[in-house]
């Protein structure tokens, strides 16, 4: 008897590190690339902004791209050709439908995206928002520069270059929240700290360099002592700069622009523009995308939050912004 | 080896080897069923990669066609732009027509851009003309150096106006704004010639992000554990994952052919290429396995299979253990049992209540067990008796002659003197006490039985006068069977004791001989006193059993039953229970003793005992 207990213990025994290896080794072929915080090919993460031919998103999609790989994921760009909400909400429901594992939103504007934004959150598509806010939406997060303090810096910036004097004028882009931001830090910047200097106009550049180009020849005109602008946008810096080296020393003029295109950064150089104000664009599509990931895959824990509820991730990320004058501008190029 | 081994092993080798050869079967052709469909499937998948990649190429090569096709690209091909260094943004110029180049070159920027807002898998877009003058959206020289100079210019210069797949760029005076690295992007280009000339007036290049061909290729799933890679016509991997197998394929290792399968040896291991070819692009689309890997869903079927086994195992071996104990144990008790026998212990053995041939054989084996020993106890009786009769007849040897000759001379002597009836009862005396010997023979023909019974009856009829008559009722046919010897006169003996003499009055004595069911009835019938209904039933119960009644017959009852349990006993023992007394008696009346005897026409082969059966089938043939 003893005999057939050990031959049972035997098989038993046999069967039992069978199963072990087939599990360890099955465990192996599985993981073969899965190591680490890695997602699935399958899970597809959506980029929708407006204007989606503006070289200004090419560098949030790079930092959507590079997250997408070092995940594993797959993600896809989609946008508004032009500036038009109705086609942005149109995109938005597009992707919704095709229950994407995340979107991040560029919002045109803060109220006409809301309802496609919350039917995206009931459908539990986790949604971030990036550059644009729509602080109305249940979006999880806002990744973006604080535009109100790059007003801030912009107009300290001016009042540096201008001697704390003069007149200045905005070429914005108007009902657009993150320009409408940028103004009114501007504005208040100029008002409270600066007095000897006045803002004399804020005209709407369309965020084309022509109309930008040619509503600065109009203000040159109208203001003959305006001394610097403000673009809150980079096509339109470009415009204004063309405006003034049209102009040439018959009306120097000192620009402030936002962002670094090559454009941008080439007007730096030469001293057509004085400065530009640099966004972390690539944190914005990087930080979105894994912040959709780290949603996606509840890795999150909610925690109480500002807006007193409880939220999963930071709810407000700002990206941060530099200034970029002649002396730094060759940091900014593509090497 | 021991039988129950034996059934063990019998057990086992109809339950295990064919389900492990179930088993081997089953899982060699699974895989071989399933890794062919696999590698079919796999195939399939390459091909559609391979078809995937094409249509982007084309896009691409359709792309670089619309671009040409816009007149205002065309006159910058055509070098009808104002010569640049810098074509980012044109710095103003007095000339008259500034202004339309300007709005021309915003018309170009836009057209691109337009291209690349609605593929976003376009890095960029650059156009070179023949000057070395560009237009880009993304893209400017990293140095001030003229990009006709350039690698990719050159060689798509050198294939006028066919599209030219340039694979990942290398070291080349250009970069793209938004920082996408040489091993981020594939290029394309094409030469714009001059229709009339066939002069290259330009190069159109457009980057496509990597990511758009690895998507492609990542997102196959193969039924391996394997991962598709894309490599150039060089060998070169245009796209391979972060942990390859093999780093790069060397271009002769490749049969020739658009597609195909072979295996090589590499540092990591023996591994299976599965690959098709685009002519188009010159990309292969490889499939990379490593060969010891066997396809999950077989790995699955060879678990289930092997889970299978084992639990037949298991199962079998507990099968074959409780049936090899119920089988083999009996037998082995069986054979402890038959061991104990032989020592002449005959004990019944202790069966369980089994009601297969196992628990018949048990309970047979108890039974025979039963039967030898009743046969020993028979067998010892018949050799007393036989020794005792042999003792007794040694005793009487010597008399017989002695007394022959005395009562010989006493019968002439009472002739001579003239006493008749003194001579006749004499010789009467004689002739029973002759049959009675009979020279020790057991069977007589049944004339001298009646003889025997007559010789009695007449000196019995000498001292009883006509008190005593008897009748006798023998037909001649039965006189010649063969009887067994001095049956009738302890018989008669009875019923002139027991019967005639308490009886008042002559008494009458019937002997009469019948033959009926084959056998032969010889009846003593006399009408004496008779027996009480416990008296009969008494003496019935002493014939069920007439030995053991002999054995414990007290001194007592000697006399009244001795010769008929005598009879009974001999008659049972020669002859076996069928055979025997019949005893009826009624009070008053008379009693009627039949012996129920074979027939027998010779006398049988006597002497052993365990003829029996024999005997009795020859008896009942006769």
């Amino acid at each position: 008897m003893k005999k057939m207990l050990l031959v049972y213990i035997l098989l038993i025994s046999a069967f039992a590190l069978y199963v072990l290896r087939f599990e360890y080794t099955s465990q192996v072929n599985s993981s073969w690339e899965d190591r680490g915080l890695r997602g699935d090919i399958g899970e597809t993460y959506i980029m929708i902004t407006f204007q989606s031919g503006l070289e200004y998103w090419k560098s949030p999609l790079k930092g959507f791209e590079d997250a997408a790989d070092a995940l594993g994921v797959t993600v896809e760009y989609r946008g508004a050709t032009r500036y038009d909400a109705k086609e942005q909400t149109m995109v938005i429901e597009q992707a919704i439908a095709r229950k994407p594992a995340g979107i991040a939103i560029s919002a045109i504007d803060p109220q006409s995206l809301v309802p496609a934004i919350n039917k995206a959150i009931d459908a539990d598509i986790p949604v971030v928002l990036f550059d644009a806010d729509a602080p109305d939406s249940q979006a999880y997060s806002f990744l973006g520069t604080d535009n109100y303090k790059s007003g801030v810096m912009a107009a300290d910036k001016m009042a540096e270059l201008l001697g704390r004097e003069g007149e200045v004028a905005v070429l914005n882009l108007p009902g657009q929240q993150n320009h409408e931001e940028r103004t009114k830090g501007f504005r208040d910047t100029i008002k409270e700290r600066y007095p000897s200097m006045q803002i004399v106009e804020v005209a709407d550049g369309h965020g084309d360099a022509m109309v930008s180009r040619d509503e600065t020849q109009r203000m040159m005109k109208e203001h003959p002592e305006l001394a610097g602008i403000f673009v809150t946008e980079a096509t339109g810096g470009a415009g204004a700069g063309e405006a003034v080296q049209t102009a040439g020393d018959r009306h120097p003029l000192q620009i402030i622009s936002f962002d670094t295109n090559k454009a941008t950064l080439d007007m730096i150089k030469n001293g057509t523009i004085s400065a530009t104000i640099a966004q972390g664009t690539w944190n914005m599509g990087y930080w979105s995308l894994q912040y959709l990931f780290h949603l996606h895959h509840q890795l999150t824990v909610p925690a109480p939050s500002s807006s007193g509820e409880n939220a999963p991730l930071p709810v407000m990320v700002d990206t941060g912004i530099s200034v970029v004058t002649r002396s730094d501008v060759d940091d900014y190029y593509a090497k | 080896m021991p039988l129950r081994y034996q059934l063990m092993l019998l057990f086992l080798l109809f339950a295990i080897v064919p389900s492990v050869g179930l088993g081997l079967l089953v899982n060699w052709t699974v895989e071989r069923v399933v890794e062919r469909q696999v590698e079919g499937h796999t195939m399939q998948l390459i091909g559609k990669v391979n078809e995937a990649l094409n249509s982007k190429m084309e896009n691409l090569q359709n792309m670089t066609y619309l671009i040409a096709f816009d007149p205002d690209i065309d006159a910058f091909m055509n070098d009808k732009m104002p010569q640049n260094d810098d074509a980012g943004i044109e710095p103003m110029n007095m000339d008259t027509n500034a202004e339309t180049e300007q709005n021309r070159l915003y018309g170009i920027k836009q057209t691109l851009q337009g291209f690349t807002t609605l593929y976003p898998e376009i890095a960029g877009i650059v156009l070179v003309n023949a000057n070395g003058d560009y237009i880009s959206n993304e893209m400017y020289p990293r140095a001030e150096q003229s990009l006709i100079q350039e690698n990719w210019y050159q060689k798509a210069s050198a294939n006028p106006g066919i599209f030219m797949v340039l694979g990942q760029p290398k070291e080349r005076n250009l970069t793209t704004h938004v920082r996408y690295k040489d091993d981020e992007i594939v290029s394309v280009a094409r030469s714009i010639t001059d229709e009339a000339s066939g002069r290259v007036r330009g190069v159109i290049m457009i980057d496509l992000k990597l990511r758009s061909v690895s998507q492609a290729a990542r997102n196959v799933t193969l039924g391996k554990s394997g991962y598709v890679m894309v490599t150039d016509e060089e060998g070169q991997s245009v796209y391979k994952p972060e942990h390859p197998l093999i780093e790069h394929i060397p271009t002769d290792w490749f049969p020739s052919g658009e597609s195909g399968t072979f295996t090589a040896d590499t540092e990591g291991g023996r591994l299976l290429f599965m690959y098709q070819s685009s002519t188009f692009t010159g990309w292969r689309t490889v499939g990379v396995f490593p060969t010891r890997d066997s396809i999950s869903e077989v790995r699955q079927i060879q678990f289930y299979v092997v889970s299978f086994v084992f639990v037949v195992c298991l199962f079998g071996l507990s099968a074959s253990l409780w049936f090899s104990r119920s089988i083999a144990q009996p037998i082995f008790r069986l054979m402890s049992y038959m061991r104990r026998a032989e020592t002449g212990n005959l004990r019944p053995g202790r069966w369980s209540n089994r009601a297969d041939e196992i628990g018949m054989l048990g309970n047979s084996y108890n039974r025979m067990l039963a039967q030898i020993r009743q046969l020993i106890s028979l067998n010892e009786l018949r050799e007393r008796q036989k020794r005792d009769a042999e003792m007794r007849s040694l005793q009487e040897h010597i008399k017989p002659h002695f007394l022959y000759n005395t009562l010989d001379t006493i019968h002439w002597m009472a002739r001579k003197e003239g006493a008749e009836d003194v001579s006749g009862m004499v010789g009467a005396l004689s002739r029973l006490f002759r049959i009675g010997l009979s020279k020790g023979q057991d069977y007589i023909p049944l004339h001298s039985e009646i003889e025997h019974m007559t010789s009695y009856m007449q000196i019995q009829q000498t001292r009883y006068r006509d008190r005593l008559q008897y009748t006798l009722n023998i037909p001649e046919e039965l006189r010649d069977l063969f009887v067994l010897k001095l049956l009738l006169q302890p018989l008669i003996e009875n019923a002139i004791y027991h019967g005639i003499k308490g009886r008042r009055g002559p008494g009458h004595i019937r002997v009469e001989a019948r033959l009926e069911h084959n056998r032969l009835l010889l009846t003593v019938q006399d009408n004496g006193a008779g027996m009480s209904n416990e008296r009969l039933a008494e003496m019935q119960q002493l014939l069920e059993a007439p030995l053991a009644s002999l054995e414990a017959s007290s001194p007592g009852m000697t006399g009244k039953s001795y010769g008929m349990l005598n009879v009974q006993a001999r008659l049972r023992l020669s002859f076996g229970d069928e055979y025997g007394i019949v005893l009826e008696s009624q009070e008053g009346e008379g009693t009627s003793v039949t012996i129920i005897h074979p027939l027998m026409r010779e006398v049988p082969p006597t002497k052993q005992i365990n003829n029996e059966e024999r005997q009795e089938s020859e008896w009942e043939n006769s």
